[in-house]
């Protein structure tokens, strides 16, 4: 097997960063990208100096203000921070076709066979850093794995401005100290879980037996203990530009009611209204989609000739198909909503 | 039972109450078709519990009986036979009708006739309603297209119907535009009263209409869920959709500034025009109203549709504008919908505001009235 070399690139502080290149007498100051601290407005991202306060991303801009009196606070410019983003992207680019873009300043680059040889590696991501430093004067953490996981939490292990190498075989090992709530997919109710029995380090996971931590985790166990080993196939996916928007989730148990599955669908409504709203988007499409007990699944849409993004628009979409198409002899055990067929800065307002 | 008849009138009355049988049901006897005798006559019924239409055919009647038989199958085959008579017969140990005609036959598997939802006839309602069948076409015609086709708030798939004193005023929406028309009534009735019809039930009933020249029959039953309908050999028997239709008199907009008299058969080949580089951009036609300078230099409507892939397009229409200028966009399908039910010559479009409805109405006729909701460009 070909081992894969994957980059992961992380823009430290990158809207602090973009503020500073815009304003450079904000350079060294401490610096809060946040809403306005009297209408409860939260921290989107803070330089490290104002880290150096105990400043953190979602924390209310009032308390951070608190913890850092002389912060400079500036509201969030998205559309500047995308514009700057969609310049590293193109950068990024260049250094390999297979380049999947994770967030406004984070992503993953698969490096295999772009390398003149695999010790290369280290010496690229500086040049990488350095040349995203002098074109657009901008400072990155890269971190270097065989797999997304690893380049990821390599990249977390030393910033701002690290280049950190996991080398193939010694992911595992890598990981070991690191406490279970660094692995992805751990949340604080696995992680409380985990303590009952012991389990502290991403090493005590891999200590575990595949079974018992599927037992204990359900669905979720093997993927786990595979990312405790280090082990991580997912590959790195050049995005297109998305057609749809969607959620799905699978119910802990299958569900007979017809309350939780609506609930469900109001929530996911509340979500992807949001999504689309983000991008200045509306949807003419929603689509449901139902997987029952003995897995099979049906996906049924609406399309009318309005778009929206109204949260309550389309809830009432997805729970008319619920009401319409839900096979009411089998329990459900998968709930899926998605919206399509996207009109970008037009919108139909209602009558009433 | 035992009858006969001829093919021609078998297929006609099949075609009528098409529509009405039920695709796919629960209940397997709501795809078959009700062949039952009644005096010198036979009666077609089809039920899908939305509309449910019974169609009489004359008919040589030698034995009475009722049965119900797949109504796809039964109509597919009489489609196929010659002009000519058919004659036809029921086992009836094993509810299996045997069909003759010319060199052909066939024995069709039937479901007992008294499983079969019956659909009430006039008599069963109460007071009756005369309607002149082309003004009722014509109101049809006029308002069910602004209904929602298939939307989640099952109120607006139907037509409010207002029986006023000595007027019938029907109103549909989708939500984003209105269409109301009101028609007279043959006599004045003592009670008015309003229910939501179906828009699809409407469209149906229009098209069985034909050009029947009687006068349509109304009546609701008396539980009010189901209105009747009686024409010529037929019965057209509709479920009422029970909520709250919206507050049509709150929506339309009480006054304007500029109002734009045009040409309809103008601004509709305009509105289709732009219609062809409008569907590509979300159907937007923006519409720019100019008021004339003087006596020599008339008022003007520019039509635009831009899509970034395919170019654009402007039409400029002579126009008698009173009143400021204004930009408005709209859904061109919207436009063309509307301009299409129009029968007055002369079409006048009045608008206050970008964000505000406007009303399209026919000049000189004032029992019709269409709202719309413009367009928001956010850039």
């Amino acid at each position: 097997m070909i081992v894969r070399i994957v980059f992961h690139i992380d823009l430290d502080a990158f809207y602090a960063a973009v503020e500073t290149l815009q304003d450079p007498s904000l350079a060294g100051k401490p610096l809060i990208i946040g809403g306005d601290p009297r209408r409860r407005g939260v921290v989107a991202s803070a330089n490290y100096a104002a880290r150096a306060f105990g400043v953190r991303s979602a924390m209310t801009t009032a308390r951070a203000l608190r913890r850092c009196p002389q912060a400079v606070v500036i509201p969030p410019r998205h559309s500047l921070y995308r514009q700057v983003s969609a310049r590293v992207m193109a950068l990024l680019g260049e250094y390999s076709p297979v380049m999947e873009q994770s967030s406004i300043d984070e992503a993953f680059l698969d490096m295999t066979g772009q390398l003149p040889a695999p010790a290369a590696a280290p010496e690229t991501a500086r040049q990488l850093q350095q040349e995203i430093q002098t074109r657009l004067g901008l400072s990155a953490s890269v971190g270097i794995g065989s797999n997304k996981l690893i380049a990821k939490m390599a990249g977390k292990a030393d910033k701002p401005g690290g280049v950190t190498c996991v080398a193939p075989g010694a992911e595992a090992e890598f990981l070991a100290p690191m406490p279970v709530r660094a692995l992805g997919g751990i949340g604080p109710k696995t992680a409380q879980k985990l303590a009952e029995i012991g389990v502290k380090t991403i090493g005590d996971i891999a200590r575990l037996p595949e079974e018992d931590l599927s037992r204990m985790l359900g669905a979720n166990g093997l993927l786990i203990w595979q990312f405790a080993h280090g082990l991580d196939a997912r590959p790195v996916q050049t995005r297109r530009r998305a057609r749809s928007i969607s959620r799905e989730i699978t119910f802990a148990h299958d569900v007979y009611d017809a309350a939780l599955p609506a609930e469900t669908l109001k929530k996911m409504s509340r979500k992807l209204a949001h999504r689309l709203q983000k991008r200045d988007l509306t949807a003419r499409t929603v689509t449901l989609k139902l997987r029952y007990d003995d897995f099979s699944t049906v996906t049924r849409s609406i399309t009318q000739a309005t778009a929206t993004n109204s949260p309550a628009d389309i809830d009432r979409r997805a729970r008319f198909l619920l009401a319409k198409y839900r096979n009411q002899a089998r329990p459900i055990r998968l709930i899926g909503l998605s919206v399509s067929r996207f009109v970008k800065g037009v919108f139909q307002p209602p009558l009433f | 039972m035992k009858i006969s008849c001829l093919q021609e009138n078998l297929a006609k009355g099949l075609s009528i109450i098409g529509r009405a049988v039920a695709n796919r049901s629960t209940l397997p006897v709501l795809s078959n078709v009700l062949l039952a005798t009644d005096n010198d006559r036979l009666m077609l019924t089809a039920n899908n519990l939305e509309i449910g239409i019974n169609c009489w055919v004359n008919a040589k009647i030698e034995e009475e009986g009722a049965v119900t038989v797949p109504a796809r199958l039964l109509t597919e085959f009489v489609n196929s036979l010659p002009p000519e008579r058919i004659d036809l017969a029921l086992d009836e140990p094993t509810q299996t009708i045997n069909l003759r005609c010319a060199h052909f036959e066939a024995n069709l598997k039937g479901i007992d006739a008294q499983e079969f939802p019956r659909v009430p006839s006039l008599d069963a309602g109460g007071e009756i309603i005369n309607l002149e069948p082309a003004a009722l076409k014509q109101l049809i015609h006029q308002v069910t297209f602004a209904a929602a086709v298939e939307e989640s708030r099952p109120v607006l798939t139907g037509i409010r119907a207002e029986f006023q004193h000595d007027r019938l005023a029907m109103s549909g929406t989708d939500g984003f535009r209105l269409s109301t028309k009101n028609i007279p009534l043959a006599h004045s009735i003592d009670e008015p009263f309003e229910v939501i019809i179906p828009a699809r039930a409407l469209a149906e009933l229009s098209r069985i209409i034909a050009d029947q020249e009687e006068p349509v029959q109304i009546a609701v039953t008396p539980a009010q869920n189901q209105i009747l309908f009686h024409l010529n050999n037929i019965d057209f028997v509709s479920q009422l959709i029970e909520g709250r239709f919206p507050d049509v008199s709150q929506i339309i907009p009480k006054g304007h500034n500029t109002h734009t008299v045009l040409d309809t058969a103008s601004f509709l080949k305009a509105a289709r025009v732009s219609y062809l580089f409008a569907r590509d951009a979300a159907n937007i036609v923006k519409v720019d109203v100019t008021p004339g300078e003087d006596e020599l230099v008339g008022g003007r409507l520019l039509l635009t549709a831009t899509s970034q892939e395919l170019g654009d397009n402007i039409s400029e229409l002579e126009a008698n504008v009173q009143g400021d200028g204004v930009e408005i966009a709209f859904n061109a399908k919207y436009l063309i919908d509307v301009l299409n039910v129009l029968d007055s010559a002369q079409v006048a479009l009045e608008t206050s505001a970008p964000a505000s409805p406007g009303i399209i109405k026919g000049v000189g006729d004032d029992t019709f009235l269409h709202v719309i909701m413009p367009m928001h460009l956010s850039r």
